[in-house]
């Protein structure tokens, strides 16, 4: 798996919304015609894509927050991304923040 | 049925069946509601507030042309304050800057146009009316107010051979997702059929593309295409099974596990004037008659492939075999499947055939009474 450029600032897509899911009380993406249900790690990212945190920081903050390295985690985060880029949910930059 | 029923994901709410265009490819019922019989609007808020509370994630406003109802913009703001995501399915006919302003205001969350064809001549022989051009400008509008965009072409013979450029048109107008779908051969479709249906070396040609377009747009622009079934094996997992997923409720307020299901006679559909949206979802016997799988007939009952497409469409199977209960006809393990083959053969035209031929075609006539 290859990173993302460590400056990359993952913003969820405006056709997606965030939200709580009235039945099993658990967060939710809604995009046109699908929806992700998230888990625990699912929801954290997806709660930094927000455009002002880039790839690097928001490894380092999952790192803190679930305790294992960097390294470790920064695979899988991409890969979270990666999958989600793929359904057309994330809008990406690496120029630098608002 | 014992089980408690499932938990149902999108609502459509067809709120009118007036509408603009004149498409041969329609597949609302011959008959349509007149604007005297429609749902009032807060009929229509009660409704997106009950199919909430019963787990429905996703909305879409369609028709007939949704535009043509003047509470639309309550209506979507009844939607977002219910935590329902919601789609404008529409021709774009009636939506001004304005009206699109307030639509944003409201919450609404994306917009989908439909697209006859990617060129205006073919377009709006298509249409049966001047559209395209309004189209164009419409779907520049929705980029610029950044809504996202999706793109629905209904393809058959006239205009599958346009495939390629049809795809590019949704690039160049900046549309997220990209609808090329195959017409559906119910209600006032049928009729049209035998004009309609693309030929096998059509199809052949246009399933590489699709797929290439996919493949090269990941990320960029979704692109859905389905092989129809009129040339599939298989038939197509009937709204992902009966009274599974989905609900639709008409103009009037009738509730339809499918938007053609009025197709299938023996059905009475309850109305949401009468009864709670829940009671119709797990109690109406329109819903129930065709939930699960143990209904199932043969050779469906004891098929490998029942979880999969569940005996195919209901509104296939009355439609073309006179009987709702038995495997869909597009299924070629059905006895019924030299019904559709026969057709198929029988219209096989040659190259230049698949030109529009705009006097065999049966154009809607919309008149509402």
């Amino acid at each position: 798996m290859q990173l993302p450029p460590s400056d990359m600032r993952p913003k969820l897509s405006s056709r997606a919304r965030l939200q709580t899911d009235k039945v099993t009380g658990k967060p939710i993406v809604l995009y046109p015609e699908g929806v992700l249900m998230l888990n625990p790690t699912g929801h954290a990212i997806v709660s930094l894509c927000t455009g002002d945190v880039t790839f690097q920081e928001m490894v380092a903050a999952l790192a803190a927050r679930y305790k294992i390295s960097a390294e470790e985690i920064s695979p899988q985060v991409a890969d979270y991304l990666n999958r989600l880029r793929e359904r057309n949910l994330l809008e990406t930059r690496t120029e630098a923040g608002p | 049925m014992n089980r408690p029923a499932p938990r149902p994901f999108s609502l459509l709410a067809e709120i009118t069946h007036r509408c603009p265009l004149h498409c041969p490819y329609c597949s609302n019922p011959l008959q349509l509601a007149a604007e005297a019989g429609e749902l009032a609007t807060a009929d229509w808020k009660r409704v997106l507030r009950e199919a909430s509370e019963l787990g429905v994630l996703h909305v879409g406003f369609s028709g007939g042309e949704p535009l043509q109802r003047s509470d639309l913009v309550e209506l979507v703001a009844a939607a977002r304050e219910a935590g329902l995501y919601s789609n404008l399915i529409t021709s774009s006919l009636g939506l001004s800057r304005a009206r699109l302003a307030e639509l944003k205001r409201a919450g609404l969350d994306s917009i989908q146009i439909s697209f006859q064809s990617d060129e205006e001549l073919l377009a709006d022989r298509i249409a049966g009316t001047a559209a395209h051009a309004r189209k164009l400008r419409a779907a520049e509008m929705v980029r610029k107010s950044g809504m996202p965009l999706t793109i629905n072409t209904v393809l058959h013979c006239a205009n599958i051979g346009r495939l390629e450029q049809i795809i590019s048109l949704a690039e160049r107008l900046g549309a997220e997702r990209l609808e090329l779908a195959n017409t559906q051969y119910y209600g006032w479709a049928f009729k049209n059929r035998a004009t309609l249906l693309p030929t096998r070396a059509q199809i052949e040609r246009a399933i590489p593309m699709a797929a290439a377009a996919k493949k090269r747009l990941l990320g960029k622009m979704e692109v859905l295409f389905v092989v129809p079934d009129y040339y599939s094996d298989r038939p197509k997992p009937c709204m992902n099974g009966w009274g599974q997923k989905h609900l639709t409720v008409n103009p009037v307020g009738e509730v339809l596990p499918c938007p053609t299901a009025h197709e299938i006679k023996s059905l009475r559909f309850d109305n949401v004037r009468e009864k709670s949206l829940a009671w119709i979802w797990s109690e109406s016997d329109a819903f129930n008659r065709f939930r699960g799988t143990e209904w199932l007939p043969q050779p469906c009952h004891d098929c490998e492939f029942r979880e999969v497409d569940f005996g195919g469409c209901r509104c296939q199977a009355a439609l073309i075999t006179g009987d709702a209960g038995v495997t869909d006809p597009a299924c070629q393990f059905s006895p019924h499947r030299k019904l559709l083959t026969e057709f198929v053969e029988a219209s096989q035209k040659d190259g230049d055939e698949t030109a529009l031929k705009t006097g065999e075609l049966l154009f809607r006539q919309n008149a509402v009474r």
